[in-house]
């Protein structure tokens, strides 16, 4: 009566994967304008490690408008974590307990918006328009507006985290990335509460009035969201050895958006995957060396990026629009 | 006697391979009200979207007035004076009734709006109609058969002599229905032609002069609708065999009280609700739109947390809170309105009809697919469930068939309490039938139900005992056979049923 399979349907196949058509023609393009320089191992393994932090974030930010919200205090979030782990390691000399520390201090900032939007009906771009500020403030007040440096003799090896190569060859980051994604997308295919975001994003009346707590699946996606947040603070932390509490983190809410709105994940909730997210972040990690390549001038970069992102979307609705009819 | 305004002669149409209209006839009379009936899929709205323009035919030809036409887009039929008021309204609420009746033809002086003008075509559109409404109400403020009234109007207002109504009365309360047909008859005489698309039967021998019957892409039956002709009828050509409630009705053993509730009340929406519903017993709760039986049962469902009162569940007291609450004692709820309250349009039928047991699916913590699929299958077979691809959307299937994987996920849970809102919104006659022999084969395996429903017919047919409330109250509760659909009337519409009276008599 029903089969378990489907035949595979290459206009389908197109349509549902339109992240990923776009990262193949800008890979293209970029071939065809930076051939080998591009091409060159140094510089894809350069685009990688230098995305794989707003990587992170895209995957929690991937969830959160899942279920139909936004979060724009990531960046503060991000340098408020960061702080907390650096300081808990200076002081203790304990990286395990700075990692701790940091992530307990992400899945609360998350419940905290979590818990204004579920019980308090506040719009998520509301509530993180509020944190994005006390957060960034509470980290300046903190630091006097200034920075924060690992010390001690466990810097070294908080240090490593971010600057050791797998293999000799890949850097860390780009496999913590992998690999959370790779969780992430699990969790959202495979796990009930993934599938339960899915359902409060689509429609939340209908997935309450099927016995489901929508507010603690609201919550739990911005718990996730925050922890992944703080899990790339970490990773930014050990990078550059040090977080600063006035400019680390600016703007990542808006290269993690792009990539999010570039992987195909809808703005009003309830479609998307986390493999589109990660092609989304790709492109843009693309497009910004591409630029750097080309030579284009820092202060056009913007505006450049900013085109190509309206120009993916415009691509992806052309394409489901011709799926509809 | 009258001429005829349209004429499709041998209309026929594909999509991809499929035909779904062989080869279709269908005359209108000039001031007739046509009823255009027939089963979900049959092609009643896809011959009607050719008429208004919306999609081409693959031939056949289209004679208005006696004149070969062609309709080729919307503007076209516009221009004709055919006008398809859609079953889902496009009023905007946010604007007032005049606003919303010249919608894209507004009336400007140089390049402001000319409001006064558009108020007084308005009011004459209205007089005409004989209906009193001020032009300048919002629309929010409107109740759904004055809306309905609206898209009328907009009709007339471009000249529409033939009106398509596509399931005018869905949403509708019994008196709201009766302002429609009033109107519908005034404009009947002024020479005005309705198409009538509607699964109520019912309603369909009360309001129209002439009836064509569709079954698989071609007409079954036509003709005037005469005294003679009964619902059973039309119901017999539409679904091509005998339909019978006759036998759905089982008379079964009732258990102990499972749910009960004393002076439940919440703020203005209803007040000292006493309810008790039995193991295996099917209950109904009727009354007009507005009684506050959504809200009552909802409240039983854990959807309102500031309830006065006292809900007891197999004898035990308890404060329902919320919905997975609600869930774990047993209770599943089938909830009004699908389309807002039922279906998640995203998500796969499969997903849809699992998502209220994933808990149960799991396998070390993942979903298994294969136990989806297997608990699927199983009410896919049970509820005859119509689906070609059930990893494809929800929203690909038919109403009747959503309705039914909406139920099948409120039977997934295996509850002791089903509360069914409106269970057969939207259904066709078939998909109806099937639906109450499953409720009733499930009483009989022990589920007890509670059925809210405007129709008292539907009520009637199935229920054990019947309460009936208006305007937040419960006013009466009538046993299986003393209830008839006049005594149900009269207690919805707030009157009394005085027995001494009536014995005196």
């Amino acid at each position: 009566m029903i089969s378990l399979h489907k035949k595979f349907d290459f206009k389908n196949f197109i349509t549902e994967n339109s992240a990923l058509v776009a990262l193949i023609l800008l890979f293209i393009v970029s071939i065809v304008l930076q051939g080998t320089t591009f091409l060159s191992f140094r510089n894809i393994i350069n685009i990688l490690r230098n995305n794989s932090i707003i990587g992170i974030v895209a995957l929690g930010m991937t969830l959160i408008i899942i279920i139909g919200g936004i979060d724009l205090s990531v960046g503060s979030q991000l340098a408020l974590t960061g702080l907390i782990a650096i300081s808990v390691i200076n002081v203790t000399q304990n990286i395990v307990l700075g990692i701790l520390a940091c992530v307990a201090a992400g899945i609360v900032l998350g419940i905290i918006t979590g818990g204004f939007v579920a019980k308090f009906r506040i719009p998520a771009f509301i509530v993180t328009l509020g944190t994005l500020t006390i957060y960034r403030s509470v980290a300046q007040y903190w630091f006097s507006g200034g920075g924060l440096m690992i010390s001690g003799k466990v810097s070294d090896s908080f240090i490593s985290i971010s600057n050791t190569n797998l293999f000799g060859t890949i850097p860390l980051p780009i496999v913590f990335w992998l690999i959370l994604s790779v969780l992430v997308a699990l969790f959202m295919s495979k796990t009930p509460t993934g599938r339960y975001i899915y359902a409060v994003g689509s429609n939340e009346k209908a997935t309450k009035l099927s016995g489901i707590n929508a507010d603690r699946v609201k919550i739990i996606t911005f718990a996730i969201a925050g922890l992944l947040v703080a899990l790339a603070a970490i990773v930014e932390a050990a990078r550059l050895g040090s977080i600063n509490s006035a400019s680390s983190g600016t703007s990542y809410e808006m290269d993690a958006i792009a990539a999010v709105v570039i992987g195909g994940t809808s703005m009003s909730g309830g479609r998307g995957k986390i493999v589109g997210t990660v092609f989304g972040t790709l492109t843009i990690g693309i497009i910004n060396n591409m630029m750097n390549l080309l030579g284009v001038p820092p202060f056009l970069v913007g505006a450049v990026k900013g085109f190509i992102i309206i120009a993916a979307v415009l691509l992806q609705k052309r394409l489901d629009r011709k799926e509809m009819s | 006697m009258s001429k005829y305004i349209v004429q499709m002669k041998a209309i026929e149409k594909s999509f991809n391979v499929s035909k779904v209209l062989h080869g279709v006839d269908f005359s209108l009379k000039e001031g007739s009200i046509h009823a255009l009936l027939g089963e979900n899929g049959t092609g009643k709205t896809t011959l009607m979207n050719i008429l208004g323009g919306v999609l081409p035919a693959n031939s056949g030809e289209i004679y208005i007035d006696g004149e070969k036409t062609a309709i080729a887009k919307p503007n076209d039929a516009t221009e004709k004076g055919i006008a398809f008021i859609h079953q889902e309204l496009t009023l905007i609420n946010d604007l007032n009734v005049y606003e919303n009746l010249f919608l894209g033809t507004e009336l400007k002086t140089g390049i402001l709006l000319n409001q006064k003008d558009m108020a007084v075509r308005s009011r004459e559109i209205l007089d005409k109609m004989e209906v009193d409404l001020d032009p300048h109400t919002m629309v929010r403020d409107l109740n759904a058969s004055y809306k309905q009234i609206v898209e009328i109007a907009r009709a007339l207002l471009k000249n529409a002599r033939v009106i398509i109504m596509d399931e005018p009365t869905a949403s509708l309360t019994d008196v709201e229905i009766e302002h429609i047909f009033t109107l519908m008859r005034g404009l009947k005489k002024k020479g005005v032609s309705f198409v009538f698309i509607s699964h109520k039967l019912n309603e369909v021998i009360k309001i129209c002069d002439e009836y064509t019957i569709m079954r698989d892409g071609r007409v079954v039956a036509d003709g005037n609708l005469t005294e003679d002709i009964t619902e059973n009828d039309l119901a017999k050509h539409m679904v091509g065999k005998e339909l019978s409630y006759d036998d759905l009705f089982k008379t079964r053993n009732l258990g102990d009280v499972i749910l009960e509730t004393k002076g439940l009340s919440r703020d203005k929406e209803f007040s000292d609700i006493n309810l008790t519903v039995r193991r295996g017993e099917i209950v109904g709760v009727t009354g007009l739109l507005g009684d506050g039986r959504s809200e009552v049962l909802g409240t039983v469902y854990g959807c309102n947390t500031d309830y006065k009162g006292d809900i007891f569940i197999e004898g035990e007291h308890v404060r329902m809170h919320s919905t997975p609450k609600a869930k774990k004692l047993g209770i599943s709820y089938v909830p009004r309105s699908r389309k807002e309250n039922g279906i998640v349009k995203d998500l796969s039928v499969a997903e849809n009809m699992s998502l209220s047991i994933l808990s149960r699916l799991k396998t070390a913590g993942l979903i298994s697919k294969s136990k989806q699929f297997d608990s699927n299958d199983r009410y896919v077979k049970n509820l005859n469930i119509k689906v070609s691809d059930i990893d494809g959307l929800i929203t690909s299937l038919s109403g009747g068939n959503q309705q039914k994987v909406i139920l099948a996920k409120a039977l997934g849970s295996e509850p002791k309490l089903v509360i069914l809102d409106n269970p057969t919104q939207g259904v066709d006659i078939g998909a109806k039938l099937e639906i109450y022999s499953i409720i009733m084969n499930l009483a009989a395996q022990g589920v007890s139900f509670v059925v809210l429903s405007s129709e008292a017919q539907e009520i009637l047919r199935l229920c054990d005992r019947i309460y009936v409330m208006y305007h937040g109250k419960m006013k009466k509760m009538f046993n299986r056979d003393e209830a008839t659909e006049e005594k149900i009337m009269v207690v919805a519409t707030g009157g009394t049923i005085d027995r001494e009276r009536a014995d005196r008599a």
